[in-house]
């Protein structure tokens, strides 16, 4: 809308605009009632109409209702002292003008105010729009740190709690209850150190806005190296990789996308509770590439498919949970794949879960380097 | 193993420095650790270690001042600790000499394993002829790739990026050097032509690109080739 942007204008240039756009209002008005008057057919409803049809335009596109009178003014006098006298033959009287310059003047004072009106109604709906999503991403923060608190405390007090037994035991412990300890204070901070890796990866990410700063990366290399990380970390497990033959450059944040495809192949690993080799697909289409990780096993439950991603799906199951689950690492992937513009989805296929993402191929200027 | 090798670390972290100078001696290294740079570099001076373990967030002065101030001297394998920060500094680091790097957190084999490559490059007098691992071999003097005993059929430019890597294999290339090294010094920085190149090579040499049995990518920094089991 024309006066939305004029709003934005210093006051000044909003009267000029203002006045200069009435003016060429009133002088479209008048050139082209002549033409249809003269042309069409010496019709004198037609004149009015089209001199109507102006007035709303220049009063919907002007700050105040005084532009809109002073159309009526002009238009009255141009109408009755020297369109008619000339060509129309008729002989208005005082109180004709009066009449005419009183209902135009009318018709302008109420489209103005409609438009303002509107135009305050469309900034309070976005006010409370806004208001709305920061309101969520309030919500999200607070799901995000409750659930990094609860995902620190587990292997934090399995560590505290083992070395404890360890120093308070020592001399009554057989060897092999020693290795258990030592086994157990070992697989929790490597968790510990997973968990950090996510958290780092987030600082990459500025929160105002979700901006990251994305490079061409080669799709082949990022996918190998995540590979790699993921065998060197599970050197017993089995991921069946198909990537497309052409060569192809993404602009993305490499690390960003590299953690989101560990993340999701230890999810699919893990919490599959299966040894089937997990497929991790990656097809070219159109305007996308389109990155897939499928495992076969237990599926994702029904009742968690719609909240995957909050970061609290998995704290939710409670401490009991011996295997620890992903943690905030999908909440962590959907950040970083929204970051990118892409899209990321959690379904079930008829053999277990399956999780795809997807990076657009254009760089989106507004987030360019 | 040599009992003689002398480790020297440098790095401020007690607790660190303790479990490494733990692995090192459990592994028949004599380490020796400085807690500062200044101290750092002086045991260096009057030590002629080895091997130097330098980690990059020093209390008295940069890691990367450390390095450079080494690197006017001795050519002794510098093997950069770094906690995970951004991938420049990794690449300044490599850039002013550093012969490898590691990152926080890492386990005493994958230490281990880096140390043995720095020492081996750092002991090699003559370059070698044949470059072997797995089932690729290249052949330095016939200039010649193959696969499981079949040629390969390179570019010249690819051949010269394998060739440079192999010569170096175990250690990061960064794609800087990289770009120096082959398309000379006034090369500007975009280094998609690389990429492509590399990714021709791999679809070459290797069975199956996206899990890469030669040629590994360290992202934002360069590449690794797999070392060489001819040596």
């Amino acid at each position: 809308m024309l006066t939305r942007r004029l709003n934005s204008l210093p006051v000044y240039k909003q009267h000029i605009f203002s006045l200069l756009f009435s003016l060429s209002c009133i002088a479209a008005a008048i050139i082209i009632s002549s033409a249809c008057y003269r042309i069409i057919r010496e019709n004198p409803m037609i004149v009015s109409l089209i001199f109507t049809f102006f007035l709303i335009l220049a009063s919907c596109n002007s700050v105040g209702c005084f532009y809109g009178i002073m159309y009526s003014l002009l238009s009255v006098i141009w109408f009755h002292f020297i369109h008619d006298h000339a060509i129309m033959n008729l002989t208005p009287t005082l109180f004709d003008i009066f009449i005419t310059f009183m209902c135009m003047s009318a018709i302008a004072v109420l489209v103005n105010n409609l438009t303002s009106h509107l135009l305050r109604q469309c900034d309070l709906i976005a006010e409370s729009e806004r208001r709305l999503t920061d309101a969520e991403k309030e919500k999200m923060r607070a799901d995000l740190f409750r659930a990094i608190s609860h995902d620190l405390r587990t292997p934090l007090t399995g560590i505290l709690g083992n070395s404890t037994a360890f120093l308070e035991n020592q001399e009554c412990l057989g060897e092999e209850e020693k290795r258990i300890i030592v086994t157990n204070i070992y697989e929790d901070s490597n968790w510990l150190i997973n968990m950090a890796e996510n958290l780092l990866t987030m600082t990459r990410i500025k929160d105002d806005n979700l901006s990251i700063s994305t490079r061409d990366e080669s799709v082949e290399e990022v996918v190998a190296e995540a590979l790699q990380k993921v065998k060197k970390r599970h050197p017993e497990c089995m991921i069946h990789t198909q990537v497309p033959g052409k060569f192809l450059m993404l602009p993305m944040d490499a690390v960003l996308i590299e953690q989101v495809a560990i993340n999701l192949l230890e999810n699919a690993l893990f919490q599959s509770k299966s040894t089937a080799p997990v497929d991790f697909i990656v097809e070219d289409a159109d305007s996308e590439v389109i990155f897939t990780v499928r495992d076969y096993g237990i599926g994702i439950p029904n009742d968690k498919l719609n909240c995957l991603f909050d970061g609290i799906y998995y704290a939710n199951i409670g401490a009991a949970d011996a295997n620890k689950g992903m943690g905030i690492g999908l909440a962590i992937c959907k950040t970083i794949i929204t970051a990118h513009h892409g899209r990321l989805t959690g379904t079930n296929h008829a053999q277990g879960a399956e999780f795809t993402f997807t990076l657009p191929k254009t760089k989106d200027k507004l987030f360019a380097l | 193993m040599n009992p003689k090798v002398c480790i020297l670390i440098i790095e401020d972290d007690k607790s660190i420095c303790s479990f490494i100078t733990a692995a090192l001696t459990g592994n028949g290294y004599r380490a020796t650790s400085a807690h500062t740079g200044k101290e750092g570099l002086n045991l260096a001076a009057s030590i002629c270690p080895d091997v130097i373990l330098l980690d990059l967030g020093l209390p008295d002065i940069d890691g990367c001042e450390v390095l450079s101030r080494l690197r006017r001297w001795c050519s002794t394998p510098i093997i950069i600790i770094s906690a995970r920060t951004r991938e420049q500094d990794k690449v300044t680091a490599l850039d002013l000499g550093a012969d490898d790097y590691i990152t926080k957190p890492f386990g005493t084999e994958e230490l281990m394993a880096r140390i043995r490559t720095s020492l081996r490059h750092s002991h090699r007098t003559v370059p070698h002829k044949i470059y072997k691992a797995g089932s690729l071999e290249i052949n330095f003097e016939k200039r010649m790739t193959y696969v499981d005993g079949e040629e390969i059929h390179l570019t010249q430019i690819e051949y010269q990026l394998l060739s440079l890597l192999a010569e170096n294999s175990g250690r990061v290339l960064t794609y800087k050097f990289i770009m120096k090294t082959i398309w000379g010094p006034y090369v500007d920085g975009n280094n998609q032509i690389l990429r492509v190149n590399m990714a021709n090579i791999r679809h070459k040499i290797e069975t199956n690109p996206a899990q890469p049995q030669y040629v590994f990518t360290e992202i934002g920094l360069g590449y690794r080739m797999r070392e060489n089991e001819n040596a």
